[in-house]
């Protein structure tokens, strides 16, 4: 029951650069699943989280939102938001609104893929909800938070001190935590309230018995809103580790008061009632969540594969919205070619045969092929798609970043494509 | 003098009055038999910004006269302008630049441009072939040196260069440099490689070469004429 993006939407989205700061993934609706889960946390104290975290310096913190172009994908930050043609929320809903020109055949086809791909939680009241050393450590390994959402947190090249920063940036009108004791709230109150308000009907909250409905996008009956609201419930085995509990008990009762713009329903919850549902979200035993091996990449093919249908599948699909051509008419080749989201330029253009063949810029300014054998000898190219189903798996590599961004991953039937198609020669 | 003075007057009322109506009709047009001003100005539409891509997609598919005939008709000065004037100019050149070289300095392109527009590009002497592949090789060059560390451009100059016998150190140099690091960006540039180095004496890497453009290339023909070339 979960959404199963068309990568062509992936396409356009991800180009324009990108995503912001969340992340998810793909595939099949199962694994997806699957590895969401795995990728969740495991509860812990909270004193545990209070030890690991340290004061930050704000200051840069308000610079690094700007480096790592959070503006991007996320309103509600202090930057103020990108040109739409490169926000790519933005981007996407003037898409689907009719608002960008293009031709009527163009526009209904990036209408199709990007329908889903209009919603980046917004960071509005950030530090008044959510703790520090959370923020912190979800910047530094960042997981799948919104089972529903097919945007997740990307990967950047965020260093610990750069973590720190932004945490410290982001909740620095915030105060310090009230203790908040809920002993006197009841548990089973929570749970039926739980039921009652249907809050199973967007969160998802793994790990757990609590009582359904569950998240549904696929249902007839699902209005768009509620799509939308859907997407952007995160999933509540994470709440008690990323919340606040004098917060979370404000949000349960009135969330719009604290953040206007989310799309949580007021259920105009007494006090009482408030406690006792943060009680049942905070305390309900969370069972340990299987964690998904990496997959393997499959066997080569055995028949030819030629650039022509690696484009088609694969590279046109998905990684040149980002890795583009910067000497094309319009666009200016994508983050992935000129920089963005905190990383150098790279001129990555994958949306051609050359393109493809002329590599990458290391951090040495030196040119690089992707194809060229990583230590296990896997091209890396083909290294990298295989980082995304690790990363998926809360595996993720130090020495190959996931791609695409932020995207599920790509289906392993065409990674076998493109590995086939490097191993024949990379013929035209 | 009077008759002749006359007819002077009337020849110049007359030729006044014409030039009245000659430059009045600019002004408005017949139409089911009505008269109505021009207002409306047609917008300025450059063609080269659909041209030029689909001339880039012609090459890029190997229909390379076909792409050539789109640069030429729809830049016939082309060869007049500096690359850096306009990055569609850029793009032009690099187009027909490429096409030059790879044939040789003669494009047979009579069935695709209009002959006041043919020039020299169809190369009928060795001097019109030879200035063909310099301006080509001067382009490919400015075009390099414009797209900075781009493998590909440096591919397509090399294969340029390869044309020009006292620029083939250079282009040998170049190939190799980018076929150590795997980044030789079409099947034409191990082409050029293959042939580079079988005139080196090099007949284990012109093989390998050879090889590398036969997996590469749409058709192995391309590859054979290095070989064939260097046998």
């Amino acid at each position: 029951m979960k959404m199963r993006v068309s990568r062509g939407a992936v396409v356009m989205m991800a180009a324009l650069g990108l995503f912001g700061c969340d992340r998810e993934s793909q595939l099949g609706p199962e694994r997806r699943t699957q590895g969401a889960r795995s990728a969740l946390p495991a509860a812990s104290p909270r004193q545990t989280n209070a030890a690991i975290h340290r004061v930050g310096d704000p200051e840069r913190g308000e610079r690094l939102v700007a480096k790592f172009e959070c503006h991007r994908c996320h309103d509600g930050t202090t930057q103020s938001a990108m040109a739409d043609e490169k926000h790519c929320a933005h981007c996407h809903d003037n898409i689907v609104s009719g608002r960008v020109h293009a031709p009527a055949d163009v526009l209904h086809r990036w209408k199709a893929k990007t329908a889903d791909l209009r919603d980046v939680p917004s960071l509005t009241a950030i530090g008044a909800r959510f703790r520090p050393e959370w923020l912190e450590r979800f910047l530094r390994e960042p997981h799948d938070l919104r089972p529903n959402l097919i945007y997740s947190m990307p990967r950047l090249a965020i260093s610990p001190e750069d973590a720190r920063d932004l945490a410290a940036h982001l909740t620095k009108d915030a105060g310090t935590e009230r203790d908040t004791s809920f002993e006197s709230a009841s548990t089973e109150s929570g749970r039926r309230l739980f039921e009652e308000k249907s809050c199973g009907h967007c969160h998802s909250f793994t790990g757990t018995d609590a009582p359904g409905p569950r998240p549904s996008l696929t249902s007839a009956s699902a209005a768009e809103a509620d799509r939308r609201a859907i997407a952007l419930a995160p999933d509540l085995r994470v709440t008690r580790e990323r919340f606040r509990r004098d917060a979370l008990v404000a949000w349960l009762m009135d969330p719009v008061k604290i953040k206007p713009d989310t799309r949580m329903p007021n259920h105009s919850l007494a006090p009482d009632e408030a406690r006792a549902l943060a009680r049942f979200i905070v305390e309900t035993p969370l069972a340990p969540i299987a964690t998904n091996k990496s997959p393997a990449l499959p066997p080569l093919l055995d028949r030819r594969v030629t650039f022509t249908e690696v484009q088609e599948r694969v590279l046109g699909v998905t990684c040149g919205h980002c890795h583009g051509n910067a000497n094309a008419f319009a666009g200016d080749g994508g983050p992935g070619n000129i920089g963005g989201f905190g990383f150098a330029p790279k001129r990555l253009d994958l949306t051609s045969y050359t393109g493809v063949a002329a590599g990458y810029v290391d951090e040495n300014g030196q040119r690089q092929s992707v194809f060229a054998a990583t230590p296990d000898g896997t091209p890396r190219l083909v290294a990298a798609l295989m980082a995304r189903h690790s990363e998926e798996s809360d595996s993720a590599s130090a020495d190959v970043r996931g791609m695409p961004l932020g995207l599920p991953s790509v289906p392993l039937e065409d990674i076998q494509l493109v590995a086939t198609w490097i191993a024949q020669g990379r013929p035209r | 003098m009077n008759l002749s003075r006359n007819w002077k007057s009337k020849a110049i009322l007359i030729a006044l009055g014409g030039a009245t109506i000659v430059g009045a009709a600019p002004e408005a047009h017949a139409c089911g038999g009505a008269w109505y001003p021009v207002m409306m100005e047609m917008p300025d539409v450059d063609y080269r910004q659909e041209g030029v891509p689909r001339a880039e997609k012609a090459l890029d598919e190997g229909r390379v006269i076909a792409a050539a005939g789109i640069v030429i008709r729809q830049i016939p000065h082309v060869k007049q302008l500096a690359p850096k004037s306009a990055k569609i100019v850029e793009r032009a050149q690099r187009v027909l630049a490429l096409a030059v070289v790879r044939y040789d300095g003669s494009l047979p392109i009579e069935a695709e441009v209009p002959g006041y527009a043919q020039g020299t590009w169809r190369g009928k002497t060795a001097d019109q072939r030879l200035s063909n592949l310099g301006w080509a090789a001067t382009v490919l060059r400015s075009v390099a040196e414009l797209r900075n560390n781009d493998p590909a451009s440096e591919t397509e100059l090399a294969e340029a260069l390869a044309k020009l016998e006292d620029h083939r150190t250079e282009a040998r140099g170049l190939l190799e440099k980018l076929a150590s690091k795997d980044l030789i960006t079409s099947p034409e540039g191990y082409a050029a490689l293959a042939q580079l180095r079988a005139e080196a004496g090099d007949e284990s890497g012109q093989k390998l070469a050879v090889q590398r453009c036969e997996k590469m290339a749409r058709s192995v023909d391309i590859c054979r004429t290095s070989a064939h070339a260097a046998g």
